[in-house]
């Protein structure tokens, strides 16, 4: 039972009439469960080792670094008058950002039938989760007093009997978030938990096998428990799309919502969930170019969903240039002295570097995807994905500090300088976030081997079809 | 494992095949030759099974639905309450209770967060899952079911059920592996010691749970325990403790260098008081002595506070008293302004005397400022006039300079006293200036430059025409408002 797919196909290449496979090679079912199931069961390659022990390393420097900041105080960081919000925000916004690609390709691409999704959307996901822990950490340290950091939930306060603000888009941000990752990691865990049986069922370790058993819930394969389990994710990845649309937009209240001019705008938050998509696609390429041939999983990653996902960055990234050029026009439209000064600062004053950076690397640099050769050459799109995340990354600092570093009163005006906690911290998130990342390739089902079978199964029907 | 299975329970019979084809068709002939408790085991989601085997639609998407609404409902609810009733956050003056557009992120969240759950946890349930025993776990072949191979079972339960015509019926439909399932009579208690494990966990979390509660409700005579300290906790020092802050070790700082202390600026007490204390300590030794105190040694700022300068006696008692009078007038008031008098000080003195004296004596020393003119109109009862200053008492030879500055520093009858807010040197620069003002009504022409005194002739006799115009029209305007009084 195998379906012969040239070796050297190139599935990038639309045919009229016929759906390009998305399956390469003579593969079976037993084969997409081998080529997955591997990936756990062999011993760690070098590679692994050495990247786990590198990120578990920063790991550990970012706990450290963070228990400084418990002992010391907010001011080890660079944050100074006015520039309070600094990178620890800046941080924030950009691991949010990160994680909406995954939900994304999970939930919208599903709704819209988009069949390429399967082979990425587990690992997509599991990218998500991970970029919201990322991302909760900052707010969380950012508060000053973190152990305090209940006091965010809506709990009357112990002595006060206050409530939380909720009319405050902070407080928005901590239900936006939250519900992103509980919501995230419910519908990465339900994706999971057929493949997770395949997993206890393949086990012969005993432990295994009941640590995998009780992770897949006792899931049997039955139709029945199919047929709600395929409604339930229809009906969370019609929950999760407008969510994903929130999150960020929410986070874009904490800025626009504000009065700071440069923030100030409504253009805010489709300009920030563009942002957000385009540095998430960013970040999903930038781990599974190399994942793909490090678990020799390019049967089921193949050229054509690299192809596609660059198309998506492209369409973003040029939605965020548009964003970019808009923001200038509205403030010589509107013609407000201090808009007008926000965003000629931005380009031209103090910040002009980091200005120019985002520029070049968000606008300028996927611009290369209209080329074909750059969409389906994997260390051409590593090399972009790289640009983009850095680019988003100074995308969020231009907007954090350029405006509050020039603040009301001139005599407040400052410079940001971040210091050796700062640097360590962000580093220390990349840190936090591929530990997590190298954990879940050893440990769990890196593709979605039911979904992705039953893509097999349809290429199966059609082909047998054509037979006909 | 057929062999023995015959003295087990049977679960029912299953076939395996390679393909969803033939999956499919198996179960339609199944499905045709009426069984109805029948499952199909595959390793993805076959389209179409559904109806192949005669599965009816699932229920699931109430649940969400629900979930979600009353997710929007608690959202709604809990913000109003909190933010609009229990604890009213009135910002602005805007809307507090339903603020509808400020609710409505929060509201959408929890919206989605009870509807996913709602989804999660109830397709769990509908499913009957976790159930980690299930018989047809019991045949290893099985374990391809979540791999590449499609199981078809039919219960032992159904009403057709038997075993020897459903094997038949599978074989019929070209399976290569058909089965029977026997019940899991593996033991289903959960083993002892995970269930000692277990107790002991949820033992050993609520033990600091329970310390917190009882710390909060027991009294302590210790301070509060902080992992962290807050900002309540104030590292101050008491005066004689040491500290590594500073290179000295001295957790008391000495004074920062230019610092003046009360009573240390150098000026005299002549100066501060307007009275010469030389000559009060020969007369009343007492006195000068109360007054050195006041003045050099504030004891205890409360005290002196609440009682003063006692350089001159109060409004009142100087009003009332005989003695305190008498006092008034026996005190060796310094007879000169201590001060050299130029324009620059006369110039001082003017501005401060129509900042804090013109109000009520008014800019010309009167005694018509508009303090008393509003007074004159609402006609207080208790209402005291403003002295005017050109009163022949008040002249220098009657009013010593230093009298004068007494009055001005500590005040007179219903008169306050302005030391509080006019610095020393500027009530003797007022002290000139109404020195100044008396004169101005007093002096001769003699006393101007001959050159000049023409053109001030003219201004004056220019000036008291106008003077007499306006007392005219103010005379004649007052009779009209009288006789208008007197015809209504």
């Amino acid at each position: 039972m195998s379906l012969a797919i040239p070796q050297g196909l190139d599935n990038t290449v639309e045919q009229p009439g016929e759906r390009a496979p998305l399956v390469l090679g003579d593969t079976t079912y037993h084969d997409i469960t081998e080529s997955v199931c591997r990936v756990a069961e062999r011993a760690p390659s070098k590679g692994w080792i050495i990247g786990f022990l590198i990120s578990f390393a920063l790991l550990q420097w970012l706990g450290l670094c963070i228990l400084y900041l418990f002992y010391e105080g907010v001011g080890v960081w660079g944050n100074r008058s006015p520039i309070f919000w600094g990178w620890p925000i800046v941080n924030f916004v950009f691991w949010v950002g990160i994680g909406h690609a995954g939900t994304l390709i999970s939930a919208i691409l599903f709704l819209f039938r988009q069949e390429w999704r399967t082979s990425i959307n587990r690992a997509a996901e599991a990218m998500t989760i991970f970029a919201v822990i990322c991302a909760a950490t900052f707010p969380g340290i950012h508060v000053g007093r973190a152990w305090l950091a209940f006091w965010l939930a809506p709990y009357p306060s112990l002595n006060l009997w206050m409530w939380p603000q909720f009319r405050s888009p902070l407080l928005w941000d901590v239900f936006a978030v939250s519900t992103y990752g509980t919501v995230s990691l419910l519908f990465w865990y339900m994706g999971m938990v057929p493949d997770l049986a395949t997993f206890r069922d393949r086990s012969k370790n005993k432990y295994r096998r009941m640590a995998y058993g009780l992770l897949s819930l006792g899931w049997s394969g039955s139709s029945r428990h199919w047929m709600r389990y395929e409604k339930a994710y229809a009906i969370l990845a019609a929950l999760a799309a407008p969510l994903v649309l929130s999150v960020h937009t929410i986070v874009s209240f904490d800025f626009a919502v504000s009065q700071v001019p440069g923030w100030h705008t409504t253009i805010f938050p489709p300009y920030f969930v563009a942002g957000a998509i385009f540095s998430g696609f960013a970040m999903v390429l930038t781990l599974m170019v190399p994942a793909r041939s490090m678990l020799n999983l390019e049967k089921l990653i193949t050229i054509r969903h690299l192809d596609n996902m660059c198309k998506i960055i492209l369409a973003t990234g040029s939605i965020v240039g548009l964003a970019y050029s808009t923001e200038f026009f509205i403030a010589w439209y509107g013609q407000v002295d201090a808009e007008i000064f926000a965003f000629v600062n931005r380009a031209f004053g103090p910040y002009w570097w980091a200005y120019w950076i985002m520029v070049t690397c968000n606008v300028i640099s996927p611009q290369l995807f209209w080329f074909k050769k750059c969409r389906t050459t994997p260390w051409i799109i590593v090399v972009i994905s790289i640009f983009v995340n850095i680019g988003m990354w100074f995308e969020r600092f231009v907007i954090v500090c350029t405006s509050l570093s020039r603040d009301y009163l001139p005599s407040a005006w400052a410079y940001f300088t971040p210091t050796w906690v700062d640097w360590s911290m962000l580093i220390g998130s990349f840190g936090l976030f591929f530990t997590l990342f190298l954990l879940f390739c050893r440990l769990m089902p890196v593709i979605n081997m039911a979904e992705t079978k039953s893509t097999l199964a349809k290429q199966y029907h059609m082909a047998h079809n054509d037979e006909h | 494992m057929s062999d023995d299975s015959n003295e087990k329970k049977v679960h029912g019979l299953f076939a395996e095949y390679d393909s969803v084809d033939s999956l499919l068709a198996a179960c339609r002939r199944v499905r045709d030759a009426g069984y109805t408790k029948t499952d199909a085991f595959a390793p993805f989601a076959v389209h179409g099974i559904d109806t192949a085997l005669g599965i009816k639609p699932s229920k699931l998407p109430y649940i969400p639905l629900v979930a979600g609404l009353t997710g929007t409902g608690i959202a709604m609810l809990m913000q109003i309450w909190m933010n609009g009733i229990n604890y009213p956050y009135i910002i602005s003056g805007k809307p507090y209770v339903l603020s509808i557009p400020a609710f409505m992120p929060v509201a959408f969240e929890v919206t989605v967060l009870l509807a996913s759950f709602g989804a999660f946890f109830g397709m769990w349930a509908l499913n009957g899952l976790p159930r980690f025993s299930n018989p047809m776990f019991t045949d290893p072949r099985f374990d391809r079911a979540t791999d590449d191979r499609f199981f078809l079972f039919i219960d032992a339960k159904d009403q057709r059920f038997d075993a020897e015509g459903v094997r038949q019926l599978f074989a019929d439909t070209g399976s290569q592996y058909i089965n029977t399932v026997v019940e899991d009579d593996t033991p289903k208690q959960i083993p002892r010691f995970l269930l000692i494990v277990w107790a002991l966990l949820v033992g050993f979390s609520i033990i600091p749970a329970l310390i917190v509660a009882k710390m909060r409700v027991t009294n302590s005579d210790k301070p509060r325990f902080h992992i962290f300290m807050d900002m309540d906790f104030s590292p101050a020092r008491d005066a004689q403790q040491t500290t590594s802050l500073f290179a000295d070790n001295r957790a008391m700082r000495p004074d920062v260098p230019g610092t003046v202390a009360r009573g240390q600026l150098g000026d005299g007490l002549d100066y501060l008081t307007g009275i010469n204390v030389d000559e009060l300590s020969r007369m009343d030794s007492p006195r000068a002595e109360q007054l050195v105190r006041t003045f050099l040694k504030p004891q205890d700022d409360d005290e002196a506070d609440a009682a003063g300068p006692p350089a001159a006696p109060s409004a009142e008692q100087a009003a009332s008293a005989d003695q305190t009078a008498s006092v008034m007038d026996t005190t060796p008031w310094l007879k000169e302004n201590p001060l050299e008098i130029t324009a620059d000080l006369l110039d001082k003195g003017q501005e401060q005397f129509n900042i804090y004296c013109a109000v009520c004596h008014g800019r010309n020393g009167k005694g018509n400022g508009l303090v008393n003119q509003r007074a004159q109109q609402i006609l207080a009862q208790q209402w005291i006039p403003p002295a005017s200053l050109h009163q022949d008492i008040l002249q220098q030879d009657k009013y010593p300079d230093g009298k004068l500055f007494s009055t001005i520093s500590n005040g007179i009858r219903k008169m306050p006293g302005y030391s509080g807010q006019i610095k020393t040197r500027d009530r003797w620069a007022i002290v000139a200036y109404v020195r100044a003002l008396q004169q101005s009504r007093r002096a001769s022409i003699d006393l101007i430059p001959a050159d000049k005194r023409e053109e001030i002739t003219q201004l004056k006799t220019e000036i008291d025409k106008k003077l007499a115009e306006q007392a005219e029209a103010e005379r004649k305007k007052q009779e009209e408002g009288e006789q208008q009084a007197a015809k209504s």
